[in-house]
């Protein structure tokens, strides 16, 4: 990490921050372009969960940590993250 | 590492938190396909810029409070003070403009839980979080007083990670929320 720091003069937990900043514009452009439909819409879902891991990995910490507890918030957003996608999936089948 | 940072017992609730807001995100979008029509309707009347500037809050706290534990990692008290300080601050805009969604919602609209499913849903699923952002600024302020006291140093700084690893999450549950409710059609 110090490493890091050193060579690009900016911390990892900022990059990790840009990103997460980049992807919400992407998300609510998104949102107040009314685009629709199921590839947005698991595209979207699919930003929300990259989100969520660098959120778990980087800012939680859990990047750093070996064993069972490495994998709870990745785990967390798989299953729901499955879920809402079978959702909307299974809508867009009935339409 | 073996053990992520901070107290294991928040670890323990976290989880249990995670496990009933994923129950929750599951209930909304398998509710939705029988309501797609509705759904869309009404989550094209939420606040989109309300949304991004409280997504941008949480994100832009849960930065300042990693920064806040990099700081006591350092020893430098002041500067952990002084980054949870203004993730209070994003936090506290984060209940303003949410505050302002809902006087929007209730007052100008009268929109109620039982106004149909969509807002059901969207208030019920968004005041559980708002109640669970209020908590995590309890907690961050439990945190800053201990930190401005002294209590905290590079060695022993088990409760600025403790009350970290809540805010993140509750930065984490937003980011599901927000996608899903204000934008996924």
């Amino acid at each position: 990490m110090k490493s890091t720091k050193r060579k690009l003069g900016i911390r990892p937990c900022t990059w990790v921050y840009l990103f997460l900043i980049t992807f919400t514009f992407v998300t609510s452009q998104v949102g107040q372009m009314g685009l629709s439909g199921l590839t947005v819409s698991l595209l979207v879902l699919m930003l929300a969960l990259i989100k969520g891991q660098l959120v778990g990995y980087y800012f939680m910490g859990l990047g750093r940590v070996k064993g069972l507890w490495h994998w709870p918030v990745f785990i967390w957003l798989f299953i729901p993250g499955i879920l809402i996608g079978t959702a909307f999936y299974l809508t867009a089948a009935r339409v | 590492m073996r053990y992520p940072p901070g107290d294991l017992a928040i670890w323990i609730f976290i989880l249990a938190e995670l496990v009933v807001f994923a129950a929750f995100f599951a209930a909304y979008a398998f509710t939705r396909m029988n309501n797609v029509e509705l759904f869309n309707e009404f989550q094209q009347q939420l606040d989109q810029r309300a949304a991004l500037i409280n997504t941008l809050a949480l994100i832009t706290s849960s930065y300042f409070v990693v920064r806040a534990v990099s700081a006591i990692r350092e020893d430098n008290r002041r500067h952990c003070v002084v980054w949870l300080l203004a993730a209070l601050a994003m936090g506290a805009l984060f209940l303003i403009v949410k505050m302002g969604e809902y006087q929007h919602h209730f007052i100008v609209e009268g929109v109620s839980l039982s106004t149909n499913t969509f807002y059901m849903f969207y208030i019920s699923l968004t005041f559980f979080h708002f109640m669970h952002v209020i908590m995590g600024m309890v907690i961050l302020a439990a945190v800053v007083v201990m930190a401005a006291k002294g209590k905290y140093s590079a060695a022993e700084h088990t409760g600025v990670e403790t009350g970290a690893s809540y805010w993140h999450m509750v930065d984490l549950l937003w980011l599901i929320i927000f996608p899903l409710v204000y934008v996924m059609r």
